[in-house]
């Protein structure tokens, strides 16, 4: 395991100097953080930030990217998350789909979507989970069968985030019958057209009463040989390198940081020591979790695959998320009511109700520590 | 790392290898320390790294001495490396001291502590008490910062003038009370200080030492978890099949390594100067992981671990004692904490992304 002390240059701390007065201008004096990847889907935004280059902004210049690196895109993310930017909309195609598409994809994908994708204007769900498969991913029941010039897909997926917004989802299905008990064969992973005839939206209210989650019904949809991706019959190896992608960036610990830093603001600059000592310690955990964080970003860079570390930054770092929220409510001492005139409150209302999804999406911890306890044994 | 630092790191371990092994720190908790160590290390030149040459020190800076403190605490090393060089060396050269020949302390002023130093320059005279200090009487010298005449003075106090009150931590490591009762010092033992050494920046040293030592003891605690689990059979397999094993082996390397993030930024941001909120977080992030993984070091390591013949629990008594010398994670925290209100919520964000600064030498 390698976690190694990185600093920033000159140039990333521009970058980051920018970013900072791009959102210090962007963002009204009243506005309301979000917190992580559940902040609103504003698609004027996503575009904003698209034309200052910050979306798909690791994706080479020939597919409208910008050839930027991994910590760079790790600066920006964790500006936006830190100032609970609306980030929705653009959020997973910038993170995982489009290094998906552009690792595995055919030339023609990469043409077709990159450059929405880099422009903010093309946006993707995950479609992984269904209701028999969770964290058993390789037990999916979504079928593709083969008819002229493609596929016919048959199947539901549900818990997915912002589908009844989103332009596309990548499909997770059986593209040929398990044979001999071989789980992980035959699976392949299929670009689904959210408004395609035969997919079909349908709300699952989330805990706190919103429309996040939803259940997507594909009755023989249709989808063409051009838009399978990657290999078939790959999907499987496919699928683990992307949720190894995605496991370690500022999205995995700071979601609830808006909550921290509004009840500094409310508090303001005399805590008793017992607030203080809640708020130096929250605070040196997010320095450290931080600086793990970006280790990662900058092995990524080196060409290294620090995917043990990776995992282990995701666990960490979503439990902290939690904790936080834990903290600041004994820290409070008050009855939490969602309407309060408090930004604080209001904000630690939606951390309450929401936090129990930070160990679960994108892999749940239980399964994150048998993927990194095996690393260990190594 | 810088290629020196790493082989600075490579040779000291070599060396504790070879001659800190369990054996030697088990029969060294009988004695207070291991003067055969202390001896080798010594002929290398390691006690004082970050001493600098021309007040007769190895060289190197802060970063360099935490990083041989990492392997020291890997090995439970019974020495007062930390004391010698980063503390008490460094305090005596900067105000110009000359370095003792032995091993070095320092006293940083704990609650009730006492110290007077009165005279003047050809007549110094030195009373007080100071409790629990680190290796007192197996040291030469306790270095301490005395207020006279309106400012700070270094003064560097033979241990042999004293009368000890012999303590230990938790580890058997000494911690003696050491009372000097208007003991004359000549002018070679006394020295205004200059304004970089004051009790806080001891305080500073002494912290970001103990986080750097219980990095490299966290580090190590996860190795033996590690092997251990994977040795040890039961229900037909090794027990580090078991999810529950796993949770505790996981949570281990986790806190192991952001102890060692920690440590390990903090020490390279100290290296051309101290800096509060580093240190800080280091020690807030070493104590508190001291806690958790020797919690879950030992649940993962059944009843061997409570046996003093194993090295788990030279390791973890270690970690005990560390996390609450020089200030424990809660008045680390307290301090922390205070400091970032005053600067106001909008501070927060960009003093949690500084890390690792730049220009270090790393």
């Amino acid at each position: 395991m390698d976690f190694s002390p990185t600093s920033l240059s000159p140039a990333e701390e521009a970058l980051r100097d920018q970013v900072r007065t791009f959102l210090a201008e962007e963002l009204p004096p009243d506005h309301r953080p979000g917190l992580g990847m559940a902040a609103r889907h504003d698609p004027d935004f996503s575009r904003r930030l698209a034309a200052r280059g910050w979306v798909g902004m690791a994706l080479p210049p020939e597919y409208g990217g910008h050839g930027r690196t991994a910590v760079d895109r790790f600066l920006v993310t964790e500006e936006l998350l830190s100032a609970g930017a609306p980030i929705a909309a653009h959020f997973v195609a910038d993170r995982q789909t489009g290094p998906t598409l552009l690792h595995h994809g055919t030339e023609e994908q990469r043409r077709f979507f990159l450059p929405k994708i880099a422009a903010g204007e093309c946006w993707f769900s995950l479609g992984m989970s269904e209701p028999d498969s969770g964290s058993d991913l390789a037990s999916v029941r979504t079928t593709a069968t083969r008819v002229a010039g493609g596929w016919s897909v048959s199947g539901t997926k549900v818990w997915t985030s912002a589908a009844h917004l989103n332009h596309y989802f990548v499909v997770l299905c059986r593209t040929s019958p398990m044979q001999d008990g071989a789980r992980h064969a035959g699976l392949s992973q299929l670009i689904v057209d959210l408004s395609a005839p035969g997919v079909k939206i349908s709300p699952i209210p989330y805990l706190d009463g919103t429309h996040h989650f939803n259940e997507v019904v594909l009755d023989d949809v249709f989808v063409s040989d051009e838009r399978v991706l990657g290999e078939l019959g790959g999907g499987w190896s496919q699928v683990t390198g992307e949720l190894a992608y995605e496991r370690s960036g500022p999205d995995r610990w700071l979601s609830t940081f808006p909550v921290l830093r509004e009840f500094l603001r409310e508090q303001g600059p005399r805590l008793s020591d017992q607030l203080a000592e809640a708020v130096g310690r929250l605070t040196a955990r997010y320095w450290a979790i931080r600086q793990m964080s970006l280790s990662v970003a900058r092995s990524l860079d080196a060409g290294h695959a620090p995917s043990i570390e990776a995992a282990l930054v995701k666990e960490v770092g979503t439990r902290f998320e939690q904790e936080v929220v834990e903290v600041l409510r004994t820290a409070a001492e008050s009855e939490i009511d969602p309407g309060a005139e408090s930004l604080f409150e209001d904000l630690l209302a939606e951390a309450v109700l929401t936090s129990p999804s930070f160990t679960l999406r994108g892999g749940t911890n239980e399964i994150l520590r048998s993927v990194a306890a095996k690393g260990l044994g190594r | 790392m810088s290629e020196e630092r790493t082989m600075l790191s490579a040779a000291a371990d070599e060396m504790f290898r070879d001659l800190c092994s369990p054996r030697t720190v088990r029969d060294a908790e009988e004695h207070g320390w291991s003067p055969d160590l202390w001896e080798a290390l010594t002929e290398a030149g390691f006690p004082l790294v970050g001493v600098p040459e021309a007040a007769g020190g190895s060289g190197g800076d802060v970063a360099d001495a935490c990083a041989l403190l990492m392997v020291a605490g890997r090995y439970a090393a019974p020495v007062p490396l930390a004391e010698t060089g980063l503390l008490a060396g460094w305090a005596a050269a900067a105000a110009g001291l000359a370095l003792p020949a032995g091993p070095a302390t320092v006293a940083v002023g704990r609650r009730g502590d006492t110290v007077e130093l009165s005279g003047a320059e050809g007549a110094w005279r030195l009373s007080g008490q100071v409790s629990r200090v680190p290796w007192g009487a197996r040291c030469e010298r306790v270095v301490l910062v005395a207020e006279h005449d309106g400012r700070y003075w270094v003064v560097s106090a033979p241990t042999a003038a004293a009368t000890v009150t012999s303590g230990r931590n938790l580890a058997a490591e000494p911690r003696d009370t050491l009372t000097f009762t208007s003991v004359e010092l000549d002018d070679a033992l006394v020295a205004p200080a200059p304004e970089s050494v004051t009790p806080h920046a001891l305080m500073l040293r002494g912290a970001l030492g103990r986080a750097s030592l219980i990095a490299g003891a966290l580090a190590r605690v996860t190795e033996l978890s590690v092997r251990y689990t994977e040795e040890r059979e039961q229900f037909g397999r090794p027990v580090a099949r078991f999810q529950a094993v796993q949770a505790h082996l996981v949570h281990i390397a986790e806190e192991a390594q952001l102890a060692g993030m920690a440590a390990s930024v903090a020490a390279l941001n100290c290296a051309t100067a101290l800096s509060f909120s580093d240190v800080a977080v280091a020690k807030i992030i070493a104590s508190e992981a001291a806690t958790s993984v020797a919690r879950a070091a030992h649940q993962a390591h059944g009843a061997i671990g409570m046996t003093k013949e194993y090295e788990l629990g030279q390791l973890t008594r270690r970690l005990w004692s560390w996390r609450d010398e020089f200030g424990s994670e809660r008045s680390w925290s307290r301090a922390l904490g205070h400091q970032l209100a005053l600067a106001g919520a909008d501070e927060l964000w960009p003093r949690i992304s500084t890390g690792l600064l730049d220009d270090q030498p790393c």
